[in-house]
């Protein structure tokens, strides 16, 4: 069977490796029966701490991790002649219903629509993709919805690329 | 001695019951905003989010035991941090206005968007720290758990929750309509459009949309 595959930005990516490396070294310091000295960060959220102390959780969180970064798709910016259609990675400015949205379109595991962030997956967010600035999106309901793009681009994605 | 700690223990977890236990008559501010009369309460909304979810985790193959609890306590935060809605905070004294917006999807900044999502992070984590405090360890690290799990989207069971608990929002919204057309209806389904990205939940909304609209527009 084809795995699927996790898109995921350069910031992304960095998150996914940077909780695996703390998961992994609380797994081995637990090992060890020491007490971590990552728990004791401050950068550490307090309500995280019971988290990582049920090694269960600990241990499906970091085989979770690893088939993500097994499978993982970085999303770079399109070349220049496709940087004029929404594609993953683009920031997509829309018009709907008289009001200006502004959606960034990213794979499942970085969505949060309350961040503006659409799920390439997501209903809105798969139609979007192939279309250009000026394109009327209409989304397949009982309830009229149009999605009207006026800007799209992949500052974004350029801009983590060059601090990369 | 076991029995004094067992004793111990049920006191903590029935004042922690008769905590919860407010949810079931606590409304639902989305229908309070909407004029809904004897709306939909959190706890019931909890009851059916929670069927919901054993029912289509179980046709996934996800962890069910988990998909139920994780369901009973996604919204018991609520006791102390009060129910959010997206339209808190932009609502005009004036009911007409009050009624142009609550027919739209609100949209905001990108910075109003984080604003709001921190603060509602920080409020709901206090609530739930706050609540299970009096618990034992293990009930307070099994809760704490499911409500990271569920409120991060950390695992597959945690982010079905979280599109389970909007559809079924908007199955609740569906059923409003029903009875009153001028209820109104589109903003859920904007959210809904924006939001789920879980295959079973895209086959569930097909499915609401033909039984409601088709049937009884």
């Amino acid at each position: 069977m084809k795995e699927k595959k996790f898109y995921l930005t350069k910031e992304g990516l960095k998150k996914i490796q940077r909780e695996l490396k703390i998961l992994l070294a609380l797994r081995s310091k637990k090992a060890q029966g020491e007490i971590p000295k990552i728990l004791e960060s401050e950068e550490v959220n307090p309500e995280y701490l019971s988290f990582q102390e049920d090694l269960e959780i600990v241990e499906t969180r970091i085989a979770d991790l690893k088939q993500i970064l097994k499978y993982t798709q970085i999303i770079t910016p399109p070349s220049p002649e496709k940087q004029g259609i929404v594609n993953l990675g683009a920031t997509v400015l829309v018009k709907m219903d008289d009001q200006i949205d502004e959606f960034e379109i990213v794979g499942t595991l970085e969505a949060n629509p309350s961040l503006g962030k659409i799920s390439n997956e997501s209903l809105v967010g798969k139609s979007l993709i192939g279309h250009r600035v000026g394109d009327e999106v209409e989304i397949q309901s009982s309830v009229p919805m149009v999605y009207k793009i006026l800007k799209i681009n992949y500052n974004y994605l350029k801009m983590k690329k060059n601090e990369g | 001695m076991a029995k004094s700690k067992s004793h111990f223990c049920l006191k903590k977890i029935i004042d922690f019951l008769i905590n919860i236990g407010k949810l079931k008559k606590k409304e639902r501010r989305g229908w309070i905003l909407r004029g809904i009369k004897n709306p939909e309460t959190i706890g019931e909304h909890t009851f059916r989010v929670a069927i919901m979810a054993w029912l289509l985790g179980r046709e996934k193959k996800l962890n069910v035991e988990k998909l139920i609890k994780m369901a009973l306590i996604h919204d018991l935060a609520e006791i102390y941090a009060g129910d959010a809605t997206p339209y808190d905070g932009i609502l005009p004294k004036d009911k007409r206005k009050q009624k142009e917006i609550l027919n739209q999807w609100p949209r905001f900044s990108k910075s109003a968007k984080i604003r709001q999502l921190l603060k509602r992070k920080k409020a709901e984590n206090a609530a739930i720290v706050k609540l299970i405090s009096k618990l034992s360890p293990g009930l307070k690290k099994e809760i704490m758990n499911l409500w990271l799990e569920f409120n991060e989207g950390l695992s597959k069971e945690g982010k079905l929750i979280r599109q389970v608990d909007k559809t079924e929002n908007l199955l609740q919204a569906l059923e409003y309509w029903k009875e009153d057309k001028n209820f109104p209806i589109r903003p859920w389904w904007i959210q809904i459009k924006e939001l789920i990205d879980v295959d079973i939940l895209f086959d569930f909304i097909e499915e609401l949309d033909k039984k409601f609209h088709k049937k009884w527009s």
